[in-house]
């Protein structure tokens, strides 16, 4: 799982690029918090600074700092040397500095070519020039190399092709600073190549990157230098090439790298769901079994049918064929409503879209599956739905002022423990995760593993889906491979290489993996 | 609301009872001022008609309420009052025992809300959409029924009611005590209550969690449709004709009233004793304007600016938070 970048990919030599943006004694104060304590960093131009931190760190203030969507509370901030207020994003964008962030904020239902130039669109006497627009905008896309289409609505792309073009928008509007906020969250390996392409490319244009990213591996990539980030404080800046991730993590959270993975081997027990030939709607003839106490994890690239193979069990979409068994018994699962009265449990991919109601309070979302075991045909026992919740945020160490805080004031990482934790409660058996530590910090990671390890401990089964192979690889007792809806593949743990799992998740183009996962 | 009601939810709560008292401050206000601004205010028998007036409104608000906070709309209560008041009509003229009679078009309300809530489960369509559809169709309907005509309620029990007063309080005033405190309980002490929020501020993780989405939204608009027929009997009774063409806007005055009460339009966010005290504002507004010989075009103006500004300020100490 360490990284070998240095070696693949030599450092660049640092250009004796100027200084573009510095920053003197930045800070930001919130009532009640000091989000980023006073940080001194200077960008240059032409390199890739990558920032690291754990969630609530202090990453996304000083983000929203840099393109002026908050003021600051004090500080300085010297952009080519002269001051700058940075105070809307407006200005942030003349200068030249620019966002692509995590969830794509573009408009789903225009064309590829309409969102590229939105805002700066090409007309004559009033009129767009709609086909000229669409020929420009694929002409920059097959530029950079994406195999895409300008005229499609962006609705119908996959959340990681938007994303290619959300950082194709960014490119094309004169752009001198670039900030990436965690853009490879919902990318393929193959998608993250092309964006890598792009930052290099940008880089030799002489444009600053600052790339901020939970995977390790990313940052010695593409990096030049590295700042480190933790509770607001500015820990340190490193050149790439003098450190390695274990001092990163170490400077990230104070812990060293081997916590972070943590797997109890239970003896696994009776079997709790069996598919046998199950098909259905994105895959087919897929066979397996979760057993109690074990974690069965799913990868493959997404679109690779692992998804709508769990949502199938789950009870989304109807089934076409085979069979699924629970505890030995052959049943039907027709709605989310059968599948979690047999016990089971999802934890669903996009917590925004399908895990939470953001604008309730904490303690509801937790108590959401459970309303009808802390009532009686007529009222919720207060008292229980008050202690359920607290019991729930202590267990879970969910950083809340109170229950009644509303989910969307949470860092990712304590929405994320959210998601999982609500089905704690419940008692479910068989446990789904999909992707569950998407945008989420090494800290809240750990955390969430040694979750999975107090479920097994309590007999229930675990199904891990994951894009990230360290994750599957380390924790997963058994690991199923998936490609283009079909099962391919299936290893003990640990029993098989990195390298071997990737061949077989993409059989295909392997040139382009380079070692790296 | 008890008190440990207001400690499961600290902020929201206490927001929430903040805002309803700002709401009864800015209520009793008008009441003050009015009182000393007219001599005939502050008579019984002009409380007694405020009272009458606002209470339909109110119900209706309350129903509306279960339907906004799942993040839909009904246009079709106003509609939905006008033909209750033909069938309650019909059937008492045509003889049928009144409990039947009012039995009878509750359940037509009960129907039209389960209507609602196929087309937009089972046919997929928006909200704004089905209800507006029933709107037009309903008066079309009930203007076949009656050829266009009045209908006069011949039963003088049933009219009888409307005028009458219990404890010195009119009865319409305690038909809004006998919906507002079932649905106060509904609302914020039932799990149906913390479905119709759940699914207003997410469906998908709602689902995803067991809620029965559709289910919760048939509830809702069925309740909203039961509301609205409830009130169709009521103004039966009041005016004693049966007419489809009666209580026309009465749909934009509830969602008013429930905006004013703080029920957010985009879902999730909302309660019960705020539509009924925004019902009783606009009342007050009304009947205070008609004292003071204002122009009747002057009220829907007023109504307006007290929607911008109530809603403004709301989002204002919601964004300030």
């Amino acid at each position: 799982m360490i990284s070998t970048a240095q070696e693949l990919h030599p450092t660049p030599v640092l250009e004796p690029g100027r200084t573009i943006l510095e920053l003197r004694g930045l800070e930001k104060r919130y009532p009640g918090t000091h989000a980023l304590k006073p940080v001194d960093l200077a960008f240059k131009s032409g390199e890739i600074h990558a920032i690291v931190g754990e969630n609530g760190a202090g990453k996304s203030t000083l983000i929203k700092l840099l393109t002026g969507v908050m003021p600051r509370t004090s500080g300085e901030i010297a952009w080519e040397g002269q001051p700058a207020a940075l105070a809307t994003p407006h200005e942030a964008m003349a200068l030249g500095i620019n966002a692509v962030h995590q969830e794509v904020v573009l408009c789903r239902h225009l064309t590829v070519a309409a969102n590229m130039f939105l805002g700066e669109e090409n007309s004559r006497f009033g009129i767009l020039q709609q086909r000229a627009m669409v020929r420009q905008a694929q002409t920059i896309i097959d530029d950079l190399g994406f195999d895409l289409p300008a005229h499609v609505t962006l609705g119908d792309l996959t959340i990681g092709q938007q994303q290619l073009i959300a950082a194709a928008r960014a490119t094309v509007r004169g752009t001198k600073f670039l900030i990436f906020d965690e853009p490879t969250a919902y990318l393929t390996r193959k998608e993250a190549d092309q964006l890598f392409t792009l930052i290099r490319r940008l880089k030799d244009e002489g444009v600053t990157i600052i790339y901020i990213s939970h995977r390790m591996e990313e940052v010695f990539e593409l990096a030049d230098r590295v700042s480190v980030l933790r509770d607001g404080t500015l820990v340190g800046t490193r050149n790439i090439a003098e450190t390695n991730d274990a001092e990163l993590v170490k400077m990230m959270i104070n812990r060293s790298i081997e916590q972070v993975y943590h797997k109890e081997h239970f003896t696994p027990g009776a079997a709790i769901i069996e598919a046998r030939s199950l098909s259905g709607k994105g895959f087919e003839n897929v066979s397996m079994t979760v057993r109690a106490g074990e974690i069965v994890g799913l990868y493959g690239l997404i679109g690779a049918g692992r998804s709508e193979f769990v949502t199938t069990l789950y009870g989304r979409h109807r089934k076409s064929a085979g069979q699924i068994l629970w505890e030995g018994k052959e049943v039907q699962v027709n709605s989310e409503h059968d599948a979690i009265k047999l016990g089971m449990a999802l934890a669903p991919e996009s917590r925004r879209d399908q895990g939470l109601c953001l604008n309730l309070p904490v303690g509801f979302n937790l108590n959401l599956p459970i309303y009808k075991r802390i009532s009686n045909n007529l009222l919720i026992s207060s008292t229980q739905e008050k202690t359920q919740a607290d019991r729930q945020i202590a267990d879970l160490r969910i950083k809340t002022p109170t229950r009644g805080a509303l989910a969307s004031s949470l860092s990712g990482g304590n929405q994320q423990k959210i998601v999982i934790g609500k089905w704690l409660a419940h008692g479910a058996k068989l446990f789904i995760f999909d992707e569950p530590t998407v945008g989420v910090d090494v800290g809240t990671k750990a955390e969430i593993y040694r979750l999975f390890g107090a479920l097994l401990s309590k007999g229930a089964g675990i199904i891990l889906i994951s894009s990230y192979l360290p994750e599957v690889y380390e924790l997963a007792d058994t690991l199923h491979v998936f490609r283009r809806g079909k099962l391919v593949a299936t290893h003990g743990f640990h029993a098989a290489s990195h390298e071997d799992i990737l061949t077989q998740a993409l059989a295909e183009k392997q040139e382009k993996l380079g070692g790296q996962i | 609301m008890s008190t440990e009601a207001i400690a499961v939810e600290k902020p929201k709560r206490n927001y929430n009872v903040l805002f309803g008292l700002t709401l009864l401050a800015l209520l009793v206000l008008l009441w003050i001022l009015l009182s000393v601004a007219t001599t005939s205010f502050a008579s019984a028998n002009n409380m007694a008609n405020l009272l009458r007036q606002g209470s339909m409104i109110a119900i209706m608000a309350v129903g509306q309420t279960f339907v906004i906070i799942t993040g839909g709309i009904d246009l079709s209560v106003g509609a939905v009052v006008g033909f209750a008041t033909v069938v309650v009509a019909m059937m008492i003229n045509a003889g049928f025992p009144i409990w039947l009679a009012i039995l009878v078009t509750l359940l037509v309300g009960v129907a039209i809300g389960m209507f609602h809530g196929f087309g937009i489960v089972k046919m997929g369509l928006p909200p704004f959409i089905i209800t507006l559809a029933t709107l037009t169709s309903l008066r079309g309907i009930g203007l076949l029924m009656t050829n266009g005509n009045s209908i006069n309620i011949n039963s003088d029990t049933f009219t009888a009611f409307s005028r009458n007063s219990f404890i010195g309080i009119p009865n319409l005033f305690w038909m809004v005590i006998l919906v507002g405190i079932p649905a106060y309980i509904f609302l914020h002490h039932s799990r149906w209550g913390r479905y119709l929020f759940s699914v207003g501020s997410n469906a998908e993780a709602s689902r995803l969690s067991g809620v029965n989405v559709q289910r919760t939204i048939y509830m809702a608009y069925t309740l909203s449709g039961l509301c609205a027929a409830f009130v169709g009997v009521l103004l039966a009774a009041r005016i004693g004709i049966g007419n489809p063409t009666q209580a026309e806007g009465w749909e934009l005055q509830a969602i008013a009233s429930s905006v004013i009460g703080g029920t957010s339009l985009f879902g999730a966010v909302g309660s019960v004793h705020g539509p009924l005290l925004g019902a009783f504002i606009l009342a007050t507004i009304n009947n205070g304007a008609n004292l003071l010989n204002v122009n009747s075009f002057w009220q829907r103006i007023i109504t307006g600016a007290l929607i911008i500004i109530i809603v403004y300020f709301d989002g204002l100490r919601r964004r300030g938070k």
